[in-house]
């Protein structure tokens, strides 16, 4: 990798909301200091040291009763120092930035390598890194009164959507972090991530009290003049469309059916079904089903999987992963035949493979994982109209609240917000309390239609493993899968 | 009086001063470690310090304003006070802003002691040796443990102070000892995992590390060969584990930020029979060494004991002071919170109470039903109570436990499923703040083949 001086950040302009941003000095740390830390971390012998740097800024607006209730804004910031030493990992970290605090984080670090060691110095140099993000003015600049105008825009549409909508809360959320990552093979990569979300969640209410929820919302590394085109209105109208839709529905017939998932955020089913079961810890511990079948058949043909932290201003992209190795797109599964794991660096080192650049943490308080940034389907031949067509009886599943998966037996679930029956190839009545079960190789075997509409979610995933939550995209062309389990509450 | 709480103060002090009407300081300082083990070996040592502080404003004009950081620097500090202020002037005003007043917030409640020496003072080596024992024990349950997903051991110690206009001040601390394991079990193409874990905040009240491997290596082992079945109606056993996220289902349909927006199944059922004389659902903030004890809540609030179900009827909602004034209720002592959140609606020690059968009884009686271990996804919907959650388990033949079975949903509503409770264990237990017995139902939907 070459190494040359990084490539210059914009400095933010200020603004009178936000002066810690506007006076944050250029490297988060002196880099004399840095190399110190990673000096003191090897004094024991260690094989490998880390330095991560961050600085969050956090800004959140805060809707209800069509009012806003509180707007907020944090701080949080804070050094992890990691050592490794064969597989061992020693990790500490401290919010104080202080030197003695920082040092003392290195040394109990270092403690994880039991060898004698001797305190060498360690140089590092700038790292250019990719730039899938542009943000001219970081979010966290924006003035406040314009994020609350969101939120009280998709208010209003929301209600003026239909008679029946009853609540409606919102939020809107950012986050301005910058990163930067240095280690004893002399790298040292800085990026901005700034990160944004507006959500609307609407309760309508239909005959005899009969209540439905709607959710919708959207965002990513984006400007803030991304809610000129993804405008909060659209946002708003859509959770009351939701909502108002499955006023009426009627329960769920359990048992397998065929199920037709709508595009985009039903994306969130092959983060579960597959995503999790393909990272490498997962696979070095031999404890994720998909181990040891690389080169097999794992799904339908007509299934090719990408994880892809390339995407412009994605939700889940990222310039630099948390270790500062570059985003990348990795293939998957291609034609159904498994291609390849997302790798953190440490996991690729000890299975004698390269980092995806898949190694992500939630902030400095943890240890790097192998995590998906944006994963989707690839789009296929078939118009959604024709899937849905073609369906004599089954399931549309239009809408998803969350998922879930045990990645060792391979079952996930996915919970269905709006749905419709088909009948004789046309929607019919929507069906609450719906929810898909599946194992995730078997599911994927019965995909059999793939719809030529690839599209993103909108930008509101977030993914939790071992405790730490990150943002991710999904998509999905449309898909119909055969035989799903659906689990309701009539049986036949 | 410590530094901190000095510090909370001084940040209360100055919000005033900037021309706060009330302000209110919220401050957490912790350190924990852990370590993590694989083969025999340690996989992973962490140790790690933290602090933060959130500050709460009400401008004169009532509107409310929140800010945090983790950095103590005083300028630091005094700026993001300031930006609370300011923050303030984007909220629109509303006349039910405030914080609790000193009859609200009462006397700091009696907890007893919630710190213990013994955990505090932990040696590093005694993680490292109870996880290497607790990988020990659990892989000598069965040969067909071949990994684990997880085998760690950790402590946390934590403090807490808050200051506020109202006359607020104090502080405690508290500390927090855990073993957990999620062994993996292989046998043909099927690979099985669950976990077992024990959480206290005393090193005396915690299970030992062969306790936890083998309870852990036993709920994994026996889910090997799991199958599916057909979807039907049968009664459900939910283990005192499952049992409890059952419970906070029921505290999640009464928590109060959803009762004043009409949004719960919960709303209008105050005084109500919901579920038979043997349901009692309590959250007890008093509870003796609970993990959530506390002598205040997230706004300085006194913990109490408060029955949400009492002999199945419903007797109260869950709340804060806002919430509280909104319902024109009073403050359960159930804001929850972290230094950088505002206040939301959480549960202390949160349990259904035992009842007088074991568990084996309860399984004798079902002829042909799910006894279900663990689940995936979330639980009930509170506006709705709708309720279908992926579920594994043992199958339940003529009274016995017969088969594994995954892969299946489990479906029903919450207030059904609360009329239909017709069976509680004698084992109530706690694998972190809440505590759930052993729970029968008459009958769920089963969907499989």
């Amino acid at each position: 990798m070459p190494r040359a001086s990084a490539t210059s950040t914009k400095r933010p302009t200020p603004t009178r909301l936000a002066p810690l941003v506007a006076r944050q000095p250029a490297p988060l740390l002196p880099l004399a200091m840095i190399e110190r830390l990673l000096a003191v971390a090897m004094a024991r012998g260690g094989e490998f040291a880390e330095v991560y740097l961050e600085r969050t800024l956090t800004t959140a607006v805060m809707l209800e009763e069509t009012r806003i209730k509180s707007a907020q804004t944090g701080l949080v910031q804070g050094v992890g120092v990691r050592v490794i030493s064969g597989a061992k990992v020693g990790y500490a970290y401290s919010d104080d930035l202080d030197d003695a605090a920082l040092l003392r984080a290195a040394s109990t670090a270092a403690m994880i390598a039991q060898g004698g060691g001797s305190e060498q110095s360690f140089k590092v140099s700038r790292t250019p890194a990719p730039t899938y993000y542009k943000v001219p003015t970081p979010l966290a600049d924006v003035d406040v009164a314009s994020k609350a105008a969101l939120v009280l825009r998709a208010d209003k549409a929301a209600r003026a959507f239909d008679s029946r909508v009853r609540q409606v809360s919102g939020s809107y959320v950012d986050l301005t972090k910058r990163i930067a990552v240095a280690n004893t093979l002399g790298f040292y990569t800085e990026d901005t991530q700034d990160l944004c979300r507006i959500g609307i969640r609407v309760v309508a209410e239909g005959k005899k009290k009969e209540m439905r929820t709607g959710v919708f919302g959207g965002g990513g590394r984006v400007p803030f003049s991304h809610f000129d085109t993804f405008t909060p209105e659209q946002v708003g109208r859509e959770a009351a469309r939701q909502a108002v839709a499955t006023l009426g529905a009627a329960e769920c017939q359990a048992g397998p059916q065929t199920v037709v998932l709508a595009p985009g955020w039903s994306g969130i089913l092959l983060h579960e079904a597959v995503g999790h079961g393909l990272e490498a810890d997962f696979i070095r511990k031999g404890t994720s089903l998909f181990a040891g079948k690389l080169g097999q058949k794992v799904a339908s043909e007509l299934v090719t999987v990408i994880d892809d932290g390339t995407v412009a201003n994605g939700r889940g992209s990222i310039n630099v992963d948390d270790e500062g190795l570059p985003g990348e797109r990795k293939v998957l599964i291609e034609k159904g035949v498994l291609k390849g794991y997302m790798y953190d660096s440490l996991n690729a080192k000890l299975m004698g493979q390269r980092s995806t650049g898949s190694g992500r943490r939630e902030s400095f308080k943890h240890m790097p994982l192998p995590r998906m940034t944006n994963t989707y389907l690839a789009p296929g031949d078939h118009s959604p109209e024709e899937i849905i067509q073609e369906v004599k009886r089954g399931l549309y599943c239009a809408n998803f609240g969350g998922g879930q998966v045990d990645i060792t037996n391979g079952n996930f679930v996915f919970e269905v917000s709006e749905a419709y029956q088909i009948e004789d190839g046309k929607l019919g009545r929507p069906v609450k309390n719906a929810i898909l079960i599946g194992v995730g190789p078997e599911a994927l075997k019965n995909v059999s239609r793939v719809g030529c509409d690839p599209m993103p979610d909108p930008g509101m995933g977030t993914c939790s493993k071992d405790g730490q939550t990150l943002p991710v995209g999904v998509g999905l062309p449309t898909l119909r899968i055969d035989n799903m389990t659906v689990g309701g509450t009539q049986v036949a | 009086m410590n530094s901190y709480e000095q510090l909370a103060k001084k940040i209360v002090q100055r919000a005033k001063r900037k021309g706060a009407l009330q302000a209110e300081a919220f401050l957490e300082v912790g350190r924990q470690s852990s370590c993590h083990v694989r083969d025999g070996e340690i996989e992973s040592l962490t140790e790690s310090t933290s602090k933060g502080v959130g500050v709460r404003v009400i401008t004169k004009d009532r509107r409310l304003g929140f800010a945090y950081t983790s950095d103590f620097e005083p300028a630091s500090l005094d700026s993001f006070v300031d930006r609370a202020l300011q923050l303030a002037q984007t909220a629109a005003p509303n006349k039910l802003n405030g914080l609790p007043t000193a009859a609200e917030l009462g006397k700091p409640s009696d907890t007893g002691e919630l710190y213990d020496p013994a955990v505090a003072g932990l040696a590093g080596d005694w993680k490292i040796k109870a996880a290497l024992e607790l990988e020990k024990a659990g892989k000598a349950v069965d040969p067909r443990i071949t990994t684990f997903k997880t085998v760690a051991a950790g402590d946390y110690v934590a403090e807490v102070y808050v200051a506020s206009s109202e006359g607020l001040s104090g502080g405690y601390a508290g500390t927090y000892v855990y073993l957990v394991a999620a062994p993996v079990a292989s046998e043909g193409a099927q690979l099985q995992t669950a976990y077992w874990v024990d959480y206290k905040r005393f090193l005396g009240d915690l299970d030992s590390p062969e306790e936890v491997g083998r309870e852990a290596a036993r709920r994994t082992v026996r889910m090997l060969g799991a199958r599916r079945v057909k979807s039907q109606q049968v009664p459900v056993i939910l283990d005192p584990l499952v049992a409890s996220s059952f419970v906070g289902d029921v505290a999640g349909a009464a928590d109060g930020n959803e009762i004043y927006k009409k949004s719960s199944i919960f709303v209008g059922k105050l005084g109500k029979r919901l579920a038979p004389e043997s349901v009692t659902v309590v959250d007890d903030g008093l509870l003796k060494r609970g993990l959530g004890t506390s002598p205040f809540d997230g706004e300085g609030v006194a913990t109490r004991r408060t029955p949400i179900l009492e002999k199945g009827v419903l007797r109260s909602y869950l709340y804060d002071s806002f919430t509280a004034r909104k319902a024109k209720a009073r403050t359960t002592g159930n804001a929850a919170r972290g230094y950088n959140s505002l206040p939301f609606i959480g549960t202390n020690n949160l349990y259904l109470e035992p009842g007088t059968r074991t568990p084996e009884e309860l399984i004798r009686e079902v002829k042909s039903g799910f006894y279900v271990t663990s689940m995936l996804g979330s639980g009930a919907d509170p506006v709705t109570g709708e309720y279908s959650r992926g579920a594994n388990g043992l199958w339940i033949e003529n009274g016995e436990l017969a088969y594994p079975v995954q892969e299946v949903t489990v479906a029903g509503n919450l207030l059904q499923m609360l009329q239909d409770v017709d069976g509680i264990g004698s084992d109530l237990q706690f694998r972190g703040s809440a505590g759930a017995p052993t729970i029968r139902f008459k009958q769920l939907t089963i969907s499989g083949d």
